[in-house]
């Protein structure tokens, strides 16, 4: 869950990027953020990711106050997030299959769970035969999804993705846009910022919009929403096809994130 | 540490990536190295001459012409014998010193003999301690029939000021040069993060903790001065043997051999060359690791 109270944020050349923001997200929800540009959309994810400290207010992430954590605990919240650029950020220099692989290496990943999970994601993001591929050799649309499988590796509560179809064709947006619905229907939160609205009016998701800073419309979560499963049970583990099912790393989202959520929350112990 | 084998090979990699870099970097610090490591051996060579002067500590305690041998052995001798720091006095007659005399420098000294030897008899003093010169040839002047001393103090004395001196200099080298190579690779280690300030952002987006961030930049910069390190200390070896023959060509000095050098030096070398890769490494990390997003990519 994500919790904005009266937040505000006034950069230091004086700029009001959000003024009095009050904004709450279940767990599980898929929200689209719009805006035009310069509304606050992404200031409003940079203080999520604790990118920036905001002026005054109060942010809950998973029911956990962001707003005076420590530094040295930021990289454990983030581990519990997944982000995808407008821009990809994919690294020319490594394959597909490395730069998702990057994500996990960096948070201390085993060699074994790294190649038994980024091959699963990529089959995930349909990209399982571009795993050798660089990145300049794919579409905009593949390199988004392998962005997006970068984002999914570490199996994080909340994706986030800034702007995801602004470098690609409206029929990528879309598909884009649907493998995040899918995502979303195993139980993770997604929040979507953009300035597509034909895009928007296409999904039936929440929508907030910011302008000049301030929250000015929200539709509020439809109310099937609330009856998606957020874990998958015995008997749809049951319906997955084999040879699927044997390259699912046996580790469940609570294990991947406990080391995370364990560093945030016991202080000292979990210390670097 | 999980994941501390990738961070290395990271940290190894990095080096060949950005090789020319990498080698501007080897090039300076080797300098480096090797100004401070000649410094060194200047100033363990000078010590090394200094303490054998000092080891050579013999004077020549010259007696009154009224005395003769028999009165010099009976009675100055026993005397100068019984005085604090004495090692040895040794009896050297007028003639053994005219004898001498004649061998070097000429037959012309060999009509000197007798009643016509204008030299005095003598005793050669050692000493145990040279430090306490001035205190011993006080008590020795003080003996009845001593006439004067041949004085070494100051030899001894310009050979310990040089080695002061080459000591300090040496010092100051270190230092500054210390501080050069610092620059160097901390510049060094800089260009690799600028050009990796991209995977930078994405780790630190991921949650990758500031150690994992910091670590393979330290490891290139310590493999840049193990590199350093090993490459001066050959070349060192090869040029001291080389200068060592030369200076002896000129000055007939007995040189510390390499071979006793060569563990401390080497070890020196790439021990300085690590350090300083390492704190160059941390000193230009600092400022990413405080950087978040798009500051990092400079946006």
């Amino acid at each position: 869950m994500i919790q904005f109270k009266n937040v505000s944020k006034v950069y230091p050349n004086g700029t009001q990027a959000l003024d009095d923001v009050n904004i709450t997200i279940e767990k599980g929800e898929f929200v689209f953020i719009v805006g035009a540009s310069g509304a606050g959309k992404s200031t409003f994810l940079k203080l999520i990711m604790k990118e920036e400290q905001p002026s005054s207010g109060t942010i809950y992430i998973n029911g956990i106050n962001t707003t005076d954590m420590k530094r040295r605990k930021v990289p454990y919240l983030r581990r519990t997030m997944g982000i995808v650029f407008q821009d990809f950020r994919l690294i020319d220099k490594m394959t597909v299959f490395d730069n998702v692989a990057f994500a996990m290496r960096v948070i201390g990943a085993r060699p074994r769970a790294v190649k038994k999970r980024v091959h699963y994601i990529l089959g995930l993001v349909g990209l399982k035969d571009k795993a050798q591929s660089r990145p300049a050799e794919l579409s905009g649309g593949e390199q988004q999804r392998v962005s997006l499988a970068r984002a999914l590796v570490n199996n994080p509560s909340l994706i986030i993705a800034d702007e995801p179809t602004g470098n690609i064709d409206p029929e990528m947006s879309f598909e884009i846009i649907e493998l995040l619905n899918e995502i979303n229907k195993q139980g993770t939160t997604i929040i979507v910022v953009t300035h597509e609205h034909d895009l928007v009016q296409k999904f039936k998701n929440r929508v907030i919009e910011i302008q000049g800073g301030r929250v000015i419309s929200d539709t509020g979560a439809p109310s099937e929403k609330a009856e998606i499963p957020i874990e998958i049970s015995k008997e749809q583990l049951a319906e997955i096809p084999e040879e699927i099912a044997e390259e699912i790393p046996d580790v469940s989202e609570e294990e991947l994130n406990r080391e995370a959520l364990e560093a945030i929350t016991d202080g000292e112990a979990a210390e670097e | 540490m999980r994941g501390f084998g990738y961070l290395s090979k990271e940290g190894v990699r990095s080096v060949w990536n950005n090789r020319m870099m990498s080698a501007a970097s080897i090039g300076v610090l080797v300098s480096c190295l090797l100004i401070t490591g000649a410094a060194m051996l200047i100033s363990l060579n000078v010590n090394n001459v200094v303490e054998q002067v000092g080891k050579d500590n013999q004077i020549t305690v010259f007696l009154k012409d009224d005395i003769d041998e028999l009165t010099a052995i009976q009675k100055v001798g026993p005397e100068i014998r019984h005085l604090d720091n004495i090692c040895d006095c040794e009896f050297y007659s007028k003639d053994q010193a005219i004898t001498e005399w004649e061998s070097e420098l000429g037959p012309l000294f060999g009509e000197l003999q007798g009643e016509e030897n204008p030299l005095p008899n003598a005793f050669h003093v050692t000493m145990v301690d040279l430090s306490q010169y001035g205190e011993t040839v006080k008590s020795i002047k003080s003996v009845e029939g001593v006439d004067m001393i041949s004085d070494r103090s100051e030899v001894a004395k310009r050979l310990t000021d040089l080695n002061r001196l080459v000591t300090q200099v040496g010092l100051w080298l270190v230092a500054a040069l210390g501080i050069v190579s610092l620059f160097i690779i901390s510049n060094s280690v800089r260009m690799t993060m600028y050009s990796r300030r991209f995977e930078i952002s994405i780790m630190k987006s991921v949650g990758a903790t500031n150690h994992f961030v910091r670590t393979p930049f330290v490891i290139e910069g310590i493999v840049l001065g193990l590199i350093s390190g090993v490459l001066a200390s050959c070349i060192i070896a090869f040029l001291y043997e080389a200068m060592m023959t030369a200076v002896k060509y000129i000055v007939p000095i007995t040189e510390i051999p390499y071979d006793q050098l060569a563990v401390e030096m080497t070890g020196g070398f790439i021990l300085f060359g690590m350090v300083v890769g390492a704190v160059g490494a941390l000193i230009s990390i600092g400022r990413y690791l405080n950087m978040e997003g798009g500051e990092i990519l400079g946006w």
